[in-house]
């Protein structure tokens, strides 16, 4: 009996740290494949091919993007109105809005939104490049696929997400103003000049980028990674897509506190 | 020089998942020839040419392509041998994001610098030579399987290069693209002096036009020769494969245990696979 459960035990640890080893090897494979590919800088040929996937990358998830920001920024007033007129505060309104989507949800929201909108279909893709042997195939006529597929996509996700947070936060103001303004009757000089008194570009404007993009790098990271590394099965490109999704929101939670911490948390 | 070795596999061991696919396959493939190398399917045809493309690295023993060890290249230099091999993929492979044209137009494009204008005579003339030149601007996913495996030689071929590998080119065909394709394999092959691996086990299409054989089984080599020569081997598993029977040393059941016990319920935790 005793033996058994020692027995037990030892193998559970073994799986632990085969578990464990595997994770690492994974981080290591990760890393190795994202030094290689961002020497990709795009440039000539490169270039049309990082337009072409800024397209597919940013420019489509515009829509959903901004809707979201929009509807964010008209709940966040509504919901601040209710609160802030009972301390008769209701003229910092603007302010209120402006903080919350610039330090906090708009690149939050946003790299959520990306990763899975843009995020799966980066996944998607590139793994049925490689189920279809298409990546083989380039790798045989002599061109590396790291820099002809995975690097314009990583550089667009780079660049896209950073411009769609700009988005969904002007828009979000923007939709705060409606309901605050237009609908509730907020004045519309204490709205505006409350906002410009209290956001300073670099704390909070410059912080809030700064976030974005790390969110960036991580979300358009994981994604091209899960497709390249995945099994080339229609199962495995299933679960590579939901991995994305799930790892990427994850992360960008997780390191959405840290950085939070270390911005405004005083760390 | 036109009957030395292109490619020579010494002693290649390779597993994966445990299982070992290779144990000390040698085979040496002469320049200018079509050699093919067959076995049933599960033996590891495909994983071959891919350690000969240098995608997989083998665990044991080296292959020398041209005198150059494939494996201990540099990435850079191992592209730049790329270039002169084409390969067939078995699916065709074409990018999907690209219409046929410019599937064929790729290597030109990224390894060239030739105009434009040149490009299209290029393209066009093996976009002819197999046959397709009118369907330069589909896209793949209007094409039919044998079409998508025509356009996919022509790419093969565009920057002409000195070896070629066929993964499966038959598996899949119906008969008439069957023989267009065998017939094209053959031309090119003579036109271009080219080197060409057909890696198949469609034992008819590739007898008639390999110049030599190599037949895969349990990780070795059981046979090679000509195509008259392994026709009349006395192997059984050699003209088990050769003359498409059922069963024999390769069994037609999967290993399982005794069929009354399954049947009768001996061990009913047991579950086999036959057939």
């Amino acid at each position: 009996m005793f033996l058994r459960l020692f027995s037990r035990l030892v193998a559970s640890i073994v799986r632990l740290g085969r578990r464990g080893c595997s994770v690492i090897e994974a981080l290591g494979r990760a890393s190795i494949f994202v030094a290689r590919s961002v020497v990709g800088v795009p440039s000539g040929e490169g270039l049309r091919l990082w337009l072409r996937q800024m397209h597919f990358v940013g420019v489509l998830s515009l829509a959903i993007v901004l809707v979201s920001g929009l509807f964010i920024g008209m709940v966040l007033a509504l919901q601040g109105y209710t609160i802030l007129i009972d301390f008769g505060a209701e003229q910092a309104l603007g302010q209120m809005v402006s903080l919350s989507l610039l330090r906090e949800l708009a690149p939050v929201v946003a790299a959520l939104l990306f990763a899975g909108r843009a995020g799966s279909a980066l996944t998607a893709e590139i793994g049925l490049m490689k189920a279809t042997e298409q990546l083989t195939s380039m790798e045989m006529i002599g061109v590396d696929p790291l820099r002809r597929v995975v690097a314009p996509r990583l550089w667009a996700g780079f660049v896209s997400l950073p411009l769609l947070t700009i988005g969904f936060s002007v828009v979000g103001i923007w939709g705060g103003y409606l309901v605050g303004v237009q609908w509730l009757g907020v004045s519309e000089g204490s709205y505006w000049s409350n906002m410009q008194s209290s956001v300073a570009f670099f704390a909070d404007v410059g912080n809030g980028m700064i976030k974005s993009l790390v969110f960036a790098l991580v979300v358009t990271w994981i994604a091209v990674f899960q497709g390249y590394d995945l099994i080339p099965t229609s199962e495995g490109i299933s679960r590579a897509t939901t991995r994305t999704v799930v790892y990427s929101s994850l992360a960008v939670l997780g390191l959405d506190f840290v950085l939070t911490a270390v911005m405004f948390g005083g760390l | 020089m036109t009957n030395s070795a292109f490619i020579e596999v010494e002693d290649l061991h390779f597993s994966r998942g445990g299982r070992a696919i290779f144990r000390g396959v040698n085979l040496t493939i002469p320049r200018g020839r079509i050699t093919a190398i067959m076995g049933p399917s599960g033996t590891g045809k495909t994983t071959l040419l891919k350690l000969i493309g240098g995608q997989l690295t083998p665990d044991k023993g080296r292959v020398l392509i041209d005198g150059q060890d494939v494996h201990r290249l540099s990435r850079k230099a191992l592209f730049a041998l790329r270039r002169r091999m084409g390969m067939l993929f078995q699916s065709g492979a074409l990018f999907s994001d690209l219409d046929v044209f410019e599937n064929v137009a790729f290597p030109l494009r990224v390894h060239t610098d030739l105009p434009d204008a040149m490009i299209r005579d290029i393209v066009l003339l093996k976009l002819q030579a197999v046959g397709l030149r009118g369907a330069h601007a589909l896209t793949s996913a209007e094409l039919s399987g044998g079409m998508a495996r025509r356009v996919a030689l022509a790419r093969a071929v565009v920057l002409d290069p000195e070896l070629i590998l066929y993964d499966e080119p038959f598996v899949g065909q119906d008969p008439i693209a069957m023989g267009v394709l065998v017939q094209l394999i053959k031309r090119l092959s003579e036109a271009m002096a080219l080197t060409s691996v057909v890696v198949s086990h469609d034992i008819k299409e590739t007898m008639s036009i390999a110049d030599y054989l190599y037949l895969i089984a349990d990780g070795e080599i059981v046979a090679h020769g000509t195509p008259a020569s392994l026709d009349t081997h006395e192997d059984p598993r050699v003209s088990q494969f050769m003359h498409g029977e059922p069963d024999g040393p390769v069994p037609f059941h999967y290993p399982a245990p005794p069929f009354y016990r399954d049947i009768l319920g001996a061990d009913p935790t047991t579950t086999t696979r036959t057939g």
